[in-house]
């Protein structure tokens, strides 16, 4: 009663006194300047360097629009030479990665075949190592001389010549495919475990055998996973810098990436840069499309769960054979480099024969070295990791929520621009970064994390969003109806449901950050080495065991910091309908 | 639920008591391309329970999540308490409203226990420990809900979360309790149940109520007055008396209950007596109260369509009829529903459906139906 009263004479007395802060109570002053920061974040992230790098390229000097630009840099001796390379890149890459992937996602997901297990951790492995570290791996085992492999070959197979090379243009496509490999592998497994064995049940039911049931049900269904995993292997090979800028340095070829890498060494070339960078932009663009026009409308709902047992085919002795595949990828993707990794790493020098005298720790020794620059550079690293990480998840919750909940104009532009800057290959959007940001951050950390988080924040935003998403408006209204006003009920409801969905967001970012190469080999100055240039530096210097010493650093905290996710995921998160 | 307190604690100062507790001004909003709520007018008043009640798409829960503040009109304006909440330049933000909220889907939070749950609004108001304790014991005591204070929702049954709902929106003690279909996710027998429930609860503390629905017996049961809403208009405000025995359209008539319509033409007006004689296309000729407005303009000669409900039907010719000779209708089919028998029968071409308690005698499938004196209503 007593409240009800109170309420009166409040309302009364702001009537008559202050109609003034009842309107600006009314505009929710902080949900206001935190949503337009964020908004203003994410252009100053992603909008302006985008325009900067499209302005740059048609722009001449003079302000007039002109494709002389093009004209020019292509002309540059060795650039459509690149440029075909990478198109052939592209294309041995996407049909390698689907021809390992598609049939061992059958094997995974619908067969009895022995070592499944293996398979799923194996790809998993590959898919958190980088390329250019699996290039200190594949040196180790396939340099054309001193390649262990390679030397086991001659002097115990009868080989007369290295049988490897890993420093050619088919050892850099075999490196690809092996780390994109796995992004096949998952969707589609994942698209066949979704499958509702029902879909399938009416196809025999009404007569179809197995074969004709896998053709004309099963195939289709996960027809849309395979082709956007092609789309995203397709750019994943584009955009590729790591492994070509290591191999293509010593085998002496060159892709578009590693032409814009040369463009922007001293003195940088920022226009031709910009507009070699066009054509993976305009490929990019045309895939994300795409992906949006054909695959979404084919995107059929099904329902989640596992294989039933009708679903599993019976291999019979076929069986073993198929397990022995299974065993050869783990043993040749997975096990084989990275053991390959920690031994170099630990080795007294590139060469030396294996044995127990000849392991050390004086490579790990030398990166903490106080005057050694790995040292500075892993500090650097986790500094950005941290920073970028804890960017890119507030920014993901405040912009998620704002496209979700929000009805204004433009919501859609949000997502837009956080999907371009996603399927943005790094190398364009660091040009992008530091056109624009060169003067006023030259040198800093800062520069550098400006373009972590603006290429990083798709993820935070996507797995964000997807929390929101499941979140139903209810929960927030009732809060705002119980007394709360927009910030309280986001940390009281929103924030705790969407906790565990934030947690993991912030974990891969963190894991993300930290292997970066693409945008730190041009952004990175000497006061600002991070872990990944420094190990690219230390392979084209030669210097492979310090090399896979700092790699294994890598590798060891990224794997750490994913095994966080199970504490995010196992954690109560509660169910929410 | 047994009510412990008798005395309306919620009840409003005297000296505001004649002021409307929610008040719509011609209330409009366009969602897309529609104009979802097209001009409303509506005051409830202290202590009322108003139910909006109409087909999905009427404007019903637009109407109310305006009056919650999460939506902004696009004119008109919406007062509480006297005050402007809602124009189409100004929008109190919800926090701002004091009202309570029961929602469709409970919404109740799930990382939070029950008293938590409870709590939240005393919590936010700013109440101290002993005080939000002693808040959220008397509501949940209210909801017979105490014995589960510490449990999480997910352990509640789709009941149990209901009434936590219920308990977090009268905690903080709202001048106006707004509910948004709250029992269209429990099953029927339940939702039967807490329909009185809701009612008892209502009256006994005084509340003062805006409630949604789209089931005619819900509203029926729940409202002092009833607002039938179609296409973002009122189509009738009245008692359920009112609605239901003198809807005010056809849509009215259709919507709340079962409307047998019979169309025919005006063969003699008593407006004196406020009613009309109709002679029936189906044949036969039938004494029919209208409405006055439509009273006043009828004339022998023009149309008019005569509504009777499948209860007001008699197979046996009354003592002082309303009609001469009785309709002639054919017989179609016939279902024993326990209580009654539910027959469909057939006058001309226009099919009836008839409750009775008996089965009724047929000769060729063919029978006399009697409308019971002073039910007939002319819909305009």
């Amino acid at each position: 009663m007593s409240e009800i009263t109170a309420s009166h004479h409040l309302a009364e007395g702001t009537r008559a006194t202050t109609p003034l802060l009842r309107r600006l109570s009314s505009l929710q002053p902080v949900r206001f300047l935190i949503i337009g920061g964020s908004i203003a974040i994410l252009l100053a992230l992603i909008a302006y360097p985008l325009a900067l790098l499209a302005g740059y390229s048609f722009i001449d000097a003079h302000g007039n629009l002109t494709f002389d630009t093009f004209e020019k840099a292509f002309a540059r001796r060795g650039m459509w030479q690149a440029t075909l390379n990478s198109g052939w890149l592209v294309l041995f890459v996407t049909v390698g990665a689907c021809a390992l992937g598609v049939p061992l996602a059958w094997i995974v997901a619908r067969t009895d075949a022995p070592g499944k297990a293996l398979i799923t951790l194996s790809a998993g492995i590959s898919f958190v190592i980088p390329t250019f570290i699996s290039v200190i791996s594949w040196i180790f085992l396939a340099a054309p001389n001193s390649g262990y492999l390679n030397r086991l070959a001659v002097e115990y197979l009868g080989f007369s010549a290295a049988p490897l090379n890993i420093m050619s243009f088919g050892g850099l496509v075999f490196i690809e495919i092996v780390g994109v490999y796995p992004l096949v592998f998952f969707a589609v497994s994942a698209a066949l475990n979704n499958i509702d064995a029902s879909h399938e049940q009416a196809a025999r039911v009404l007569g179809a055998g197995r074969l004709r049931t896998t053709l004309t049900v099963t195939l289709p269904l996960v027809r849309p996973a395979i082709l956007s995993a092609v789309i995203l292997v397709m750019l994943d090979a584009l955009s590729s810098f790591g492994a070509p800028a290591a191999i293509g340095t010593m085998a002496n070829f060159s892709v578009i990436t590693t032409k814009i890498y040369d463009l922007l060494k001293f003195p940088p070339q920022f226009n031709y840069a910009a507009a070699v960078a066009m054509p993976i932009l305009i490929v990019t663009a045309i895939s994300l499309l795409i992906q949006k026009y054909a695959i979404r409308t084919e995107n059929f709902r099904t329902l989640t769960g596992k294989a039933t047992p009708d679903q599993i085919t019976r291999l019979g002795r076929w069986r073993w054979l198929a397990g022995g595949f299974c065993l050869v990828v783990a043993f040749g993707t997975a096990i084989l480099p990275v053991g390959a990794l920690v031994l170099l790493s630990l080795l007294s020098s590139f060469g030396a024969p294996i044995s127990l005298g000849n392991l050390v720790t004086k490579h790990y020794g030398l990166i903490f070295d106080e005057d050694f620059v790995a040292r500075a550079s892993i500090i650097h690293s986790m500094l950005l990791a941290l920073a970028t990480a804890t960017v890119c998840a507030t920014l993901g919750l405040v912009l998620g929520w704002v496209v979700e909940r929000f009805r204004f104009f433009g919501r859609e532009v949000i997502s837009f621009l956080v999907m371009i800057a996603y399927g943005f290959p790094s190398i364009a959007y660091a040009v992008g970064i530091l056109m624009g940001y060169v003067d006023l951050f030259y040198g800093t950390l800062t520069l550098i994390l400006i373009a972590y988080a603006g290429k990083l924040l798709p993820i935070a935003f996507v797995l964000v969003r997807n929390g929101i998403q499941q979140l139903s408006t209810d929960l927030e209204e009732a809060a705002r109806i119980s007394g709360a006003g927009w910030l309280r009920s986001i940390k009281d409801v929103t924030f705790p449901l969407v906790r565990g969905a934030v947690g993991i967001a912030w974990v891969l970012v963190f894991s993300l950050s930290l292997r970066e190469l693409s945008m730190s080999a041009i952004l990175a100055q000497s006061d600002t080495q991070v872990m990944p240039t420094v190990v690219l530096q230390f392979i084209e210097d030669g210097a492979v065991e310090l090399a896979a010493a700092l790699a294994v650093i890598i590798v060891a905290v990224s794997l750490s910091m994913l095994g966080l996710i199970r504490l995010f995921t196992r954690k109560k998160t509660a169910v929410v309908s | 639920m047994s009510l412990p307190s008798p005395t309306p604690r919620f009840a409003p100062p005297p000296q505001v008591a004649d002021r409307p507790r929610l008040e719509l001004r011609n209330l409009r909003k366009r969602l897309g391309d529609t104009a979802a709520v097209n001009g409303i007018d509506l005051a409830v008043a202290p202590g009322e329970s108003v139910v909006l009640l109409g087909p999905s798409g009427c404007g019903k829960t637009t109407t109310l999540r305006m009056v919650a503040g999460f939506l902004q009109p696009d004119g008109g304006e919406i007062h509480l308490d006297g005050v402007v909440a809602s124009t189409s330049a100004f929008a109190l933000p919800p926090e701002k409203r004091q009202l309570g909220m029961v929602f469709q889907s409970y919404a109740v939070w799930p990382h939070r226990t029950v008293a938590e749950n409870v709590g939240y609004g005393l919590e936010v108001a700013g109440k101290k420990k002993a005080e939000i304790e002693a808040g959220v014991a008397e509501v949940l005591d209210l909801v017979q809900l105490s014995a589960l204070a510490k449990r999480y929702p997910a352990e509640l049954s789709g009941g149990q979360q209901q009434r936590v709902a219920l308990a977090r929106s009268l905690a903080t003690k709202p001048s106006l309790l707004l509910l948004d279909e709250p029992l269209s996710n429990l099953d029927a027998s339940l939702r039967e149940e807490m329909r009185f429930e809701l009612r008892a609860l209502q009256k006994n503390i005084g509340l003062t109520t805006l409630y949604v629905t789209h089931d005619q017996d819900e509203a029926l049961v729940l409202a002092d007055r009833i607002v039938v809403m179609n296409k973002g208009r009122i189509e009738q405000l009245g008692t359920p008396e009112e609605v239901y025995r003198t809807p005010a359209s056809r849509f009215v008539g259709s919507f709340v209950g079962i409307a047998n319509l019979l169309e025919g033409e005006v063969d003699a007006v008593d407006r004196a007596a406020g009613k009309v004689r109709i002679a029936l296309d189906a044949g036969d000729r039938l004494w029919s109260r209208a409405p006055a407005r439509w009273l006043a303009d009828a004339a022998p000669g023009s149309r008019a369509t005569v509504l009777l409900r499948p209860e007001d039907f008699r197979l046996e010719q009354p003592q002082v009829p309303d009609q001469e000779t009785g309709i002639d209708v054919s017989f179609l089919s016939e279902s024993f529903l326990g209580s009654h028998y539910e027959l469909k029968l057939q006058a001309g071409a226009t099919p009836l459906r008839v409750q009775s308690r008996r089965r009724g005698s047929f000769v060729d499938g063919r029978t006399r139906l009697w409308a019971r004196p002073g039910s007939a209503w002319v819909v305009a």
